[in-house]
Formats: structure tokens, C-alpha cells, sequence
């Protein structure tokens, strides 16, 4: 059964391929289980613009040391190359920092899915958690309120006066922005090696089961048996902030468990069968956001796919389907090609990355008495 | 006339201070001047040895803080009269605070904490400072998981509070237990007023004329702490580094947005309505706590905002009758109290006055800050 849906898969996407580059030159393939490019999503300029510019200012943090694109670095895919974030002074991260590149066409945010809303709540949560950014948002206001370029910015965007309602607004309309392009499965330039690479995806390898759609993820959570980063509880300043995180969020026995509950803070199942899982990531821009899995513990997306191929790792929650794969060498291979072929543009100039100079200090404002706050 | 009969009766008044005798004023009775007790101590956080030692360990620890930079000490330093010697406090990283801070010496007798009394007690002070925006800018699970991972601090709060792991507010318990062994109190006042008439000059005596008399400055600082522990508008002039200081404009605006007043006093409000933000009348209007006199000698700049650098300064403002602020002259609202007139004091009467309030000082209490243990790995927890 497999192997004849397998074979059906592979002729379809070969077939759209086909339609693909016939309808115009570099154009774009359609491919199956819902992939196909990321639609680009319109934004009001000036809200994105402003977007970018509070994405890029330290300000926005308690004691002005990290902005968004401290773990979020553009030449990254908007992540920071290291297994486990940086967190705020004082903390450190137990966790690898995602991707941002289409975080508005998904479902659900963060590894364990805990906001699953919108990205206001998502730019409220990063800029107010304490071991994040910890940024009592009304000092945020006011820092703003001292800037003249915000002032301008928001009343061009149509905000009016800076408020933090408005902060929450516009750095998602600069998330917008962020959109994959140009890879070579969406221009239909793939390799030979990268298209087998997809005829596995989707087929023998079974990774288009979670991984679908046009951003390469269902956005649902499994246990995959991704081995715990020892690091978490080995430095103290990693297992602490995790602590304070599963104290917020009601883990029990937090003090003594030794493992990432994942999603299970969301169902909270007595009986613990949901620890563990953590959300389907997008497939998208790999290339540039290794390490890999939730707690970076893989280096490369051949660990990945050969993790994968050995059927996940060792878990008594793991998810049924996760089963050997039996892929040869030259198979993983392949779908490392195509994996990589799922990486499009950096998203590193002036269109996405605010190249002017953000004042670290506050201008007085004149004739301050004489100026309504 | 008037003056002569109060500066009779305050010479009585002084004679048999001991006996706690009210000193007539203005037809109402107010405590005179005693002697310092010993503080205090709440039934629910007796003091220890153990405590005091957890405390002051807590006290100087920048964990507990958002960043883990700032400290209790980090504004209030030993050195500079356990506050700090700014005419305002340095504030969180990236900020100014809008306040002068205050000493911690004898903290422990205050009914209430905090230049407008917002904290009912020592333990409540604590996580009100560290966890303040334009101060530690701490967040109680931050704050509490890091202590988990100091085992000198495991073993202390299990210790003196008997609990498996610490927590946050049992250390705001330990610092306010080792904030009421900060006490000072052995000063050439408290002796003089005990009886031992060598211990003030004969400068400082008639500095003491004054104080209860012709400057009836007893009228608000009276009592063991020389405070009244009441609210007054003296109309102390504004803070002058809001004009030309955008950071310290930030913290401003972002005070009086984050305290609560309405749109229409946000737009208009330039200077600090201090008390009002409790009582919401606007005849509170820029008032503040009467400062408690003792150990002032180390704890300059004075006021709520630190506008003057000197006792002097000080002396010299109440002698003019007070001054002007937005809350006197009408800008926002107009009730300066009616305690200030100017007293027509001379230069030698100031300064008599000044030799007088350097007598509420004794020795400065300095102490050694402790060494604070580090963070390490937790135990496996099939051995703990």
C-alpha cells in the first residue's frame, strides 16, 4: 500500500514539475501534501517599516541590553546558530530559538505551543517574559514616547501616539515581511538529488505526514524521543530559568524532573503520556538555522535525517508512527538535497533589517514643562 | 510673645524630656523628642541570628534583581548612608529613578516604607524595590528559581524557615529581619536627651531652642524618630534634571503611568504628586513623609528628591518659609502647608540649627559585605 501511494506521489510531482516549469520559466511547482510557496502576505508599509525598527532596538528590553534581533540575527533566517538561546542578562535559554521566517502563516508559536492566538500575543509574550526580554511594557511606552523618530513613525503608520497596543501591532506586521522566496523547490530548480530527495519526503521517508502544507508543518505537536540537552541541567543558569518557566506554568514536581515537558503544558494528562512532545518546525530555510530539534541537540540535517531513519530516539511517549525508515546512505543524502533546496533568500538587507542607527541614549525633550506628556 | 511663651514651655519641655512631657503648639500637643527604643519586631518574622545572616547575604545579592545587577545595596550602599548619594537613585540599568533614596538606618521603626508610605512594612518594601521597573525590575519566579540553585542558600532558608526549597517571600522576610539590625541609636541626641547634658555642645543646645521653638520644626519632627510619620506639602522645588534629562523624563512619565493618574493628569503632570497617588485626593498634592532626622549627617542629598546638598540648604529653605512647586502655586493645585512660615532665623541661628541636627548622627554604621556563595548544578534529585 505504501509503496503504491509512494509511486503515485512521486509520478504526480513529477507531473506538476513538468506543468510547473512549462508555465514559466523559474515559475513555481506545485507540489503535494500542501506544499508549495509561502504566499507573500500584504502589509501597510509604514507599520512594518515601524515593525522593523522596534524588532531592531534594544529599548524594548528591561535594561536595554538585547532587542528581537539579538537571538533573531537576519543572516540566521532570524535565529542565533546556537543550540540553546541566550535569554536575557541573568538567565540563560533552554531552549533553540525558531525561526522567524513565516511565523505568521502559523498556527501556533513556540516549541511548545503554549500561544496559539495570534502574533500580538506572541510579541507581547517575547517582550514582557521575565527571563526573555523582561520589559515592563509602560516603561516601553515611555522610552518610545522620548524617541522622535517613533513618534513620527507611529503617527505615519496611523497608530497615532506610541503605545505599547501599538508595539504589539506592529512588530507583527514587520513579521509579515517575512517570508520564504527563491528557494529552488519553489523556483523549480531543484537538483536531481534534491528531487529524489522530495519523492522520499513524501513517500518512503513518510516526513510530509507532519510535515505539510506550504510552510513544511502541520504546527501539532509529537514526541519524537529527541534526546534531552544535557547542558539544561548541567548549568545552572539554564535549569533555573527553565524552572522559573515551569513554576509559571504549573509543571509539577519541578524541582526534581530532569526533562523538557514540552506541549505538555498545555494538556497537563496526569498520566503524562503528552510529556515531550514538542511542535512540527517548519522545513524552510535550514540551511541557515542549524542546530536542529527543539533544544538544538542535532548539528546537521544529516544527524536529523539519519535520527529520523533509526525511527526517533529512545521515548515510552513516542509517537507510534515513529518507526525505522530503512533509508540507505544515498537516500538520506537525497533528502538532505532536497532539505536544503527549501532555503531561499536571506532576508538581510534594508527591506527586512533597519540599517540606520538606533540612539541607545534618550534626547531631552525641549521646553519640557511647557509640553504636554 | 508667642515665640517666648512656646520657647519657655520647650525648655521645660527639654528639662524633664524623660518624662515624655507634650509640648504645647499652635493649641495642639505634639510629642516631644525622646530618647530610641529598640524596633519593632513583628510577631510573624522574630529575628535570628541565622535570619539576619541570610539577610544580609540577600541584601547584597544582585540575583535578586531582574538582571542580576541590581542589588539592595546597589542603592542603598553603606557608604553613602545606606542610600544613595545622588539627588536621585541610580535606578535599574537603562534607567533613572525619579526619587531620592532614602537610608536604611532605622528603616525598622517606620510605620511606613517609602517617601509616600506605599509599603506597610519592611517585608513589604523589599519586593516592591526589587521588583520595580526603575529599580531591581525582578519577577518573583526568576527571583525564586535562582536561590533554589545557591546551596549556602538552601541550607539557610531551610534553616530559619524550615522549607525544602526557598522562597521569594521568605526572602523579603530574611532582608527585613537584617534591615532592623541597622539601627542607630546611641547618638549625642539620645544621650543628651537620656540625661547626659555633655553630650551636645552648647551650640547644638541652642540649636535645640530652635528646633522646638522659634523654628518649631518639632511641630512634624518630633517624637523618638523625629518624625511625625504624616504627609506635607513643603513645597520642595522640582526635580531640575527632568528640563534637560531625556532618561530621567522617560522614568517620569512612565511613573506617574505606571502609579495610576487620570489621562488629563498624565498630560499636565511635570512634577511629583507624591501622596496622592495613595489617597487620590488632590488636596495630597506633592505631599511627602516628614523625614526621620537621624542619621542625616550621612545621608545627603535631602528630601524626596534630593534637592538640597547640605543640612544647611535645608535649614535655610524651612527658614524662608519653604518654597514653590507645582503644587504650591497653583500649576496642578495649591495647598502648601500652613506650618511653613518663614522664621526669621539669623546666620548663627542656622547654623546652631544645623550643629543641632548633626547630633541625631552618632557613628556611622558601616559593615562588611558579605561574600555570596555561587550557583552550582542541582543535586540528582534520587540523592537529595
Amino acid at each position: 500500500m505504501k509503496v503504491i501511494s509512494y509511486k503515485k506521489r512521486i509520478t504526480t510531482a513529477l507531473f506538476a514539475g513538468l506543468i510547473g516549469s512549462t508555465m514559466l520559466s523559474g515559475a513555481i511547482v506545485a507540489g503535494e501534501n500542501g506544499h508549495g510557496p509561502v504566499k507573500m502576505i500584504k502589509v501597510d508599509a509604514k507599520k512594518a517599516a515601524l515593525g522593523k525598527r522596534l524588532f531592531f532596538d534594544v529599548k524594548l528590553s528591561g535594561d536595554s541590553a538585547i532587542s528581537c534581533a539579538t537571538c533573531h540575527q537576519p543572516d540566521k533566517a532570524f535565529t542565533d546558530g546556537l543550540a540553546l538561546s541566550k535569554a536575557y542578562p541573568g538567565s540563560k535559554g533552554f531552549r533553540n530559538t525558531p525561526t522567524l521566517m513565516n511565523a505568521a502563516v502559523r498556527k501556533n508559536w513556540f516549541h511548545d505551543g503554549r500561544i496559539g492566538t495570534n502574533l500580538n500575543d506572541v510579541t507581547r509574550e517575547m517582550i514582557t517574559e521575565d527571563y526573555i526580554m523582561n520589559m515592563d511594557m509602560r516603561m516601553m511606552q515611555e522610552r518610545i514616547k522620548q524617541d522622535p523618530v517613533y513618534v513620527k513613525m507611529f503617527k505615519e503608520a496611523g497608530y497615532g501616539e506610541p503605545s505599547n497596543g501599538s508595539v504589539r501591532k506592529a512588530i507583527p506586521e514587520f513579521l509579515k515581511t517575512l517570508t520564504s522566496r527563491n528557494s529552488d523547490f519553489d523556483k523549480g530548480t531543484m537538483s536531481a538529488a534534491a528531487k529524489r530527495g522530495y519523492g522520499l519526503f513524501n513517500g518512503k521517508a513518510n516526513c510530509a505526514s507532519c510535515h505539510s502544507g506550504a510552510n513544511f508543518t502541520n504546527d501539532k505537536p509529537y514526541n519524537r524521543g529527541v534526546p534531552e540537552n544535557p547542558e539544561i541541567w548541567a548549568d545552572p543558569m539554564r535549569h533555573m530559568t527553565y524552572v522559573a518557566f515551569g513554576t509559571f506554568m504549573g509543571i509539577e514536581n519541578i524541582m526534581n524532573i530532569r526533562r523538557d515537558v514540552g506541549a505538555h503544558i498545555l494538556t497537563h494528562k496526569a498520566d503524562g503520556s503528552d510529556v515531550g512532545k514538542f511542535t512540527t518546525p517548519t522545513l524552510r530555510e535550514l540551511k541557515y538555522t542549524a542546530p536542529y530539534m527543539h533544544n538544538g541537540m542535532f548539528k546537521s540535517l544529516f544527524e536529523v535525517v539519519s535520527f529520523y531513519n533509526q525511527g526517533g530516539g529512545q521515548d515510552k511517549n513516542k509517537d507510534p508512527n515513529m518507526k525505522p525508515l530503512g533509508l540507505t546512505f544515498g537516500e538520506q543524502q537525497d533528502l538532505v538535497a532536497f532539505l536544503e533546496a527549501l532555503s531561499g533568500d536571506v532576508l538581510n538587507t534594508g527591506a527586512h533589517v533597519w540599517k540606520d542607527k538606533i540612539p541607545s541614549n534618550y534626547a531631552a525633550i525641549k521646553n519640557w514643562r511647557a509640553v504636554k506628556n | 510673645m508667642k515665640n517666648m511663651k512656646k520657647l519657655s514651655t520647650l525648655l521645660m519641655g527639654v528639662v524633664i524630656s524623660a518624662a515624655a512631657i507634650g509640648v504645647a503648639h499652635a493649641g495642639s500637643k505634639v510629642p516631644p523628642l525622646v530618647p530610641l527604643g529598640d524596633p519593632p519586631i513583628p510577631v510573624d518574622n522574630k529575628m535570628s541570628d541565622a535570619k539576619t545572616k541570610l539577610g544580609k547575604m540577600l541584601f547584597w545579592d544582585p540575583r535578586l534583581g531582574g538582571d542580576a545587577s541590581t542589588a539592595c545595596v546597589t542603592c542603598h550602599e553603606p557608604d553613602q548612608g545606606w542610600g544613595f548619594a545622588d539627588a536621585l537613585s541610580r535606578g535599574y540599568p537603562g534607567t533613572v529613578h525619579w526619587r531620592n533614596s532614602q537610608t536604611v538606618i532605622n528603616s525598622a521603626y517606620l510605620k511606613k516604607q517609602f517617601w509616600a508610605g506605599s509599603a506597610a512594612s519592611n517585608e513589604k518594601q523589599a519586593p516592591s524595590a526589587a521588583k520595580g521597573a526603575v529599580a531591581g525590575n525582578g519577577e518573583n519566579d526568576v527571583m525564586e528559581a535562582r536561590l533554589a540553585f545557591i546551596p549556602e542558600y538552601r541550607a539557610l532558608f531551610k534553616e530559619v524557615f524550615g522549607t525544602e526549597w526557598p522562597l521569594i517571600a521568605d526572602a523579603w522576610k530574611a532582608i527585613a529581619a537584617f534591615e532592623r539590625t541597622l539601627i542607630v541609636k546611641d547618638t549625642p541626641v539620645d544621650k543628651y536627651l537620656a540625661g547626659d547634658k555633655k553630650a551636645l555642645s552648647a551650640q547644638q543646645v541652642r540649636g535645640m531652642k530652635l528646633f522646638n521653638g522659634k523654628a518649631n520644626c518639632i511641630s512634624c519632627h518630633n517624637g523618638a524618630l523625629a518624625s511625625d510619620q504624616k504627609y506635607y506639602n513643603l513645597g520642595v522645588p522640582t526635580v531640575e534634571r527632568w528640563n534637560d534629562d531625556g532618561l530621567a523624563q522617560v522614568t517620569f512619565r512612565y511613573e506617574i503611568y505606571a502609579k495610576g493618574v487620570t489621562q488629563e493628569l498624565y498630560r499636565k503632570l511635570k512634577d511629583d504628586p507624591g501622596f496622592y497617588f495613595r489617597s487620590k485626593e488632590k488636596t495630597d498634592m506633592g505631599k511627602f513623609r516628614t523625614a526621620p532626622l537621624r542619621y542625616t549627617k550621612f545621608t545627603a542629598p535631602y528630601m524626596h528628591n534630593g534637592a538640597f546638598w547640605d543640612l544647611k540648604e535645608v535649614v535655610e529653605f524651612y527658614n524662608a518659609g519653604g518654597g514653590q512647586n507645582d503644587f504650591t502655586d497653583g500649576t496642578i493645585s495649591k495647598n502648601k502647608t500652613p506650618l511653613l512660615k518663614p522664621l526669621g532665623l539669623s546666620e548663627k541661628e542656622v547654623d546652631d540649627l544645623v550643629a543641632f541636627l548633626e547630633g541625631f548622627s552618632g557613628e556611622e554604621l558601616r559593615v562588611e559585605a558579605p561574600k555570596l556563595p555561587d550557583y552550582a548544578p542541582l543535586p540528582n534529585p534520587a540523592t537529595n
